[in-house]
């Protein structure tokens, strides 16, 4: 493991800035460049899933616990939004939902303290499934608790009174900020002590806490964040769509989705996410719209998934970044670095 | 009360039911430690299995467990060595169970392209058949596959203590390592108990044909149902996930006569909840090294 | 030593890369073999854009809307178009999801800029789907969600193709118990019901309506769409013997709720279901045929119907599909008949436009298959449905008297078991 090396480097790199930078700028530039609705549309949704990709890798990534239940925020950020902004009385030029969405935010991370405490205290595997479970569970409130949520007859919002020929900025804007803050806490971890400790929890949880490593408090608080992140983006979505079922916005195909994109652009790093996302939405969206039909999506989907974990465990970022150091590392003639394990993961593949 | 008596035969019935498919999962757990969440989708598509054994052979469900445990047994070994095995130890754990997850998209995806998402049941001559005993109204197909359920749990129960692949496969869940030096094949051992599992998925799966109507998406149901059973009994502790399926069986059924039919369903959870919170390793779990 | 490694791990993983990608490539092919929905368009094509669900939840009856549609445009391209015009389908997935469908919405209209659009399958898909189309003004004529969210939107761009609005389904029911003399009417009702926008909300309002007129609720209750098993909501419904049982069903439940009535030994004296009995193929094959006689539903087609065009179109619909009137899902039924709306619109106005679409409905009476449609102002037709009971075998409307093929036939003979 190389951490130590790159927890010491500077915090911002000259590279490391130019890229982010070079990325916001073109988040901004994009709706310009391509003015057409339906290409907002699908960024929209992509920058979405990248920022719930990007939430989720914070504790199935670093921390190594797969969580297969963020369903169950993104649903509970969606009704939230959908119960405050039901009427219209509370939304007059369209920008209140967005100025909510922290407020949000910090509900689900807040819920998300007890029962990670719970859930937390064993490991991965009871974890992934306390989660599943709780997707259920939220699910099943969706259904029952119907002066809140309306129940199976869904809840309406009222509907953005956004200009027509810029309907969809707002919405994207407001993706487009929450996925930059989900990769400013990203970098944050990789960048300092707490992606350590998120790291080694990973790596070895009983030895993390035999070094001094505070996991439970560390693991619990990367829950939350992550899980407050998904659940505004799921305020977000609701907005959006104007009107959600409990079928839809707890669907265990979100959490599916964005962990598909996690895996597919690298786990535990902070751009794999987001590679994944904008290689994996639009791809979905286009594939069902022009061969939708053949019935193959959901075979084409778990397919593609197995592949990805089996040929691919660590992504395609970490992957064509270590053929890469392996290079350079050949080129400088130091072949002992071959065997010894690339940095990124903090995994070990060989 | 009559209602209430009405709901515990109901609830142990269906309870048994549950146990058989449970048993499946959490043996495969003691065995790899691998939480696998196709189970349920393996479940639905022994029942399909059935279905089709029935509407074009015309072969009694209960009949076609005979066919139908083979030949998923053999599907288990096979999906093992294509899909588990491969894993490095290091994650296998975390991937595992998204691959779990991934092969019960897949099933499922493959049986709504086969079998289309409408619902199915397999309409037996005793279908509607009842028994009235004392006053109680038991269905004849939740006695018959109740029954079977029981049977097939007695002859896992002899698979395991009775013979040398049995042997085998208790040692590992006790001390993989002392099994291996012991001179059990671990990779073999791996596949054939995670083959057993699926194989009482099998089983399972005819009798829940039988009883339920079912589509290619019942699994999330039928899955998030298990994970609460076999929490509750302990995971790898097979005479803890027979008890759990029952109580939770019954629970459940007595909440529907007696309070709500929605709620009932929450019952699952709040029993897995206050496991976890009360005694995280299950009612009959061990406490293992660092984990649960 | 790590090349090494890495090979003997590929080569582990060799049989799994075969078999997917074996998979794939025969599922590509499939896909690629699968005939193209949509022909090419012609500058004068009339392409109208619809999203159905093809994959997913609602795959099944989401095919058959398809088969309505394309029927239809297939009946009208025959007879030389709408004014001239050869309907083009373009016919979409949306995965039974709703980010899907609004996709899919905002890609017809704003990227393959179609010239009409017509509502989704599912009806749960309406809502979200309804107002792209209201946001770029296009016409929104849809036969699959009629719920009472639906209309709560008020949107003057929404028409719903069938006679009235979901919930009163069931008025036709109460219509015909509460005509009945006082002394023959039920005393006490039970009703169980599917938690469902298009279920439940129709039992609830035949159980204000029977309130009202002091029938007495003895049981009212909804379970969720995934319970596998109605017997201990029925054992709860019928502990207290109820005369008529009024059930909010979409069709999985009602055969389950069949089969547990008939194992608790129970048979009420009338037994209403809002969906699911009315399947002319299913109800009889999931239940049993000789259990069918004496239940009651409601809908708004049948294949003896005597509405416009129904017998010309049952011939259309075994020459391209096969099978036998008793076949055809109602959803495809309402398919056509949005297409016959449209139909109906270009040849009074002579123009197919969404503005005159729009202002063009909103008034008069519409000849379909479903009878004459006519809608308000925010798309809730203003007709109602007709009740039928399955009676030897066959179902047949039985009410209101003057489509009555038969008298209803009550109290409920016993079940055959």
């Amino acid at each position: 493991m190389k951490l130590s090396k790159e927890g010491a480097s500077p915090f911002f790199t000259r590279i490391g800035l130019a890229r982010g930078g070079v990325f916001i700028v073109a988040l901004i530039v994009m709706p310009q460049l391509f003015p057409q609705h339906w290409i907002w549309n699908m960024m929209f949704f992509t920058v979405l899933y990248a920022a719930m990709s990007v939430s989720w890798n914070l504790i199935g990534g670093f921390a190594g616990y797969p969580s297969l239940g963020h369903a169950a925020f993104f649903g509970i950020g969606a009704y939230a939004m959908a119960a405050i902004f039901k009427s219209t009385h509370l939304l007059t030029n369209g920008w209140q939902p967005f100025f909510i969405m922290p407020l949000i935010g910090l509900g689900c991370a807040i819920l998300a303290l007890p029962i990670g405490l719970i859930a937390m205290r064993t490991r991965a595997d009871v974890f992934a499934i306390v989660t599943i479970t709780l997707l259920f569970v939220a699910q099943t409130l969706g259904y029952n608790l119907k002066s809140l949520t309306g129940g199976a007859q869904g809840a309406g919002l009222s509907r953005a009174p956004f200009r027509l020929d810029i309907f969809e900025q707002p919405f994207y804007f407001a993706a487009v900020s929450l996925l930059l803050l989900a990769m400013g806490i990203a970098y944050f971890i990789t960048r300092t002590k707490l992606g350590m400790a998120l790291t080694s929890i990973r790596a070895d949880e009983d030895k993390a806490r035999g070094v001094g490593v505070r996991t439970t408090a560390v693991k619990v608080m990367a829950f939350a964040v992550s899980v407050g992140i998904t659940g505004m983006a799921g305020g977000i979505w609701a907005y959006y769509l104007g009107f959600i079922y409990p079928q839809f916005a707890f669907d265990p195909l979100i959490t599916i989705a964005i962990v598909l994109m996690t895996f597919l652009g690298g786990r535990a790093t902070v751009w794999g996410p987001v590679l994944g996302a904008a290689i994996l939405m639009p791809a979905q969206q286009l594939l069902a719209y022009y061969v939708g039909g053949s019935q193959i999506y959901l075979i084409a989907y778990a397919s593609i998934f197995l592949l990805i974990m089996l040929l691919l465990p660590r992504g395609i970022l970490p992957t064509v970044l270590s053929k890469r150091r392996l290079a350079s590392l050949a080129k400088q003639g130091n072949m002992s670095g071959i065997s010894s394990t690339p940095a990124i993961t903090g995994g070990s593949n060989s | 009360m009559h209602t209430l008596i009405q709901g515990v035969i109901l609830g142990v019935l269906t309870g048994g039911v549950y146990a058989l498919m449970a048993s499946g999962q959490t043996l495969i757990f003691g065995v790899m430690k691998v939480v696998n969440l196709a189970q349920g989708a393996f479940v639905i598509a022994s029942a399909y299995l059935a279905f089709t054994l029935f509407t074009q052979f015309g072969i009694d469900p209960l009949v076609a467990v005979l066919i139908t445990t083979p030949l998923m047994f053999g599907i288990g070994v096979v999906g093992h060595w294509l899909f588990l095995r491969p894993l490095r130890r290091e994650d296998a754990t975390e991937l595992s169970i998204l691959i779990t997850f991934a092969l019960a998209l897949l099933v499922e995806g493959i049986l709504s392209i086969t079998y289309h998402t409408t619902y199915r049941s397999i309409n037996t001559s005793y279908a509607n058949k009842a028994f009235d005993i004392g006053g109680f109204s038991v269905s004849a197909v939740r006695l018959y596959g109740f029954i079977v359920s029981c049977a097939l749990l007695v002859l896992l129960y002899v698979i395991l203590q009775k013979t040398r692949f049995g042997r085998a496969i208790r040692a590992t869940v006790q001390n993989p390592q002392s099994a291996t030096l012991l001179g059990v094949d671990s990779n073999r051992v791996k596949a054939y108990g995670f083959g057993l599992g699926i194989a009482t998925a099998a089983a399972s799966g005819s009798i829940y044909g039988l009883l339920f109507p079912f589509n290619s998406g019942s699994h999330y149901d039928l899955i998030s149902r298990l994970l609460s059973v076999v929490v509750l009994g302990g995971l790898g502790s097979i005479g803890g996930a027979v008890l759990a399926g029952v109580i939770i069986g019954v629970v459940s059924s007595v909440a529907a006569v007696t309070w709500s039919p929605t709620w009932s369903e929450m019952t699952f959870f709040v029993v897995l909840l206050l496991v976890l919170l009360i005694r995280p390793q299950g009612m009959f779990g061990r406490v293992e090294r660092g984990a649960l | 030593m790590n090349n090494n490694r890495l090979s003997k791990r590929w080569f582990k993983r060799a049989p799994l890369v075969a078999v997917v990608g074996a998979a794939l490539v025969v599922l590509s092919a499939c896909s690629a073999s699968t005939p193209k929905a949509t022909p090419t368009a012609s500058t004068k094509a009339l392409v109208i854009g619809i999203s159905l669900s093809l994959t997913g939840d609602f795959a099944d009856p989401g095919t058959a809307v398809k088969k309505g549609y394309e029927l239809w445009a297939d009946t009208v391209n025959a007879k030389g178009g709408v004014l001239g015009r050869q309907v083009v389908l373009k016919i979409v997935d949306d995965l039974s999801s709703p980010t899907q469908v609004v996709t899919n919405y905002q890609n017809l209209i704003t990227r393959d800029k179609v010239d009409l659009v017509f509502g989704p399958f599912s009806s749960l898909l309406t809502v979200p789907a309804s107002q792209v189309a209201d946001r770029y003004k296009y016409a929104f004529i849809e036969s699959a969600g009629g719920g009472p969210k639906v209309f709560a939107q008020k949107l003057g761009n929404l028409f719903f193709i069938q006679p009235g609005p979901i919930v009163k389904q069931g008025d036709v029911f109460a219509d015909y118990i509460l005509a009945l003399p006082a002394a023959q009417r039920p005393k006490t009702a039970a009703y169980p019901s599917l938690d469902d926008p298009f279920a439940q909300p129709i039992a609830a309002n035949i159980q204000a309506r029977f309130e009202a007129a002091g029938i007495k609720t003895v049981y009212s209750g909804t379970y969720p769409a995934e319970t596998p098993d109605l017997t201990p909501i029925m054992t709860k419904a019928i502990a207290s013997k109820p005369d008529v049982i009024v059930s909010g069903t979409q069709s999985l439940d009602a055969y389950q709720q069949v089969k547990a009535l008939i194992q608790l030994h129970y048979n009420p004296k009338w037994l209403y279901m809002s969906n699911g009995a009315n399947s002319p193929v299913e109800f009889p094959s999931k239940v049993g045929a000789a259990n069918t006689e004496g239940v009651f539903s409601s809908g708004d087609w049948f294949p003896s119907s005597t509405a416009t065009g129904s017998a010309d179109f049952i011939k259309a619909y075994i020459a391209k599909y096969g099978g036998d009137a008793t076949g055809i899902d109602n959803s495809s039924v309402e398919a056509y008949a949005a297409g016959q709306v449209l139909e109906l619109v270009a040849a009074k106005t002579g123009k197919v436009d969404n503005a005159t679409i729009i202002s063009t409905l909103h008034s008069g009476t519409w000849a379909t298959l479903l009878g004459n449609l006519s809608w308000d102002a925010i798309g809730e037709p203003q007709g109602s449905y007709l009740l039928v009971q399955w009676q030897k075998g066959k179902l047949v409307p039985v009410y209101p008297a003057a489509i009555a093929q038969s008298a209803p036939e009550a109290p409920k003979p016993n079940w055959a078991g």
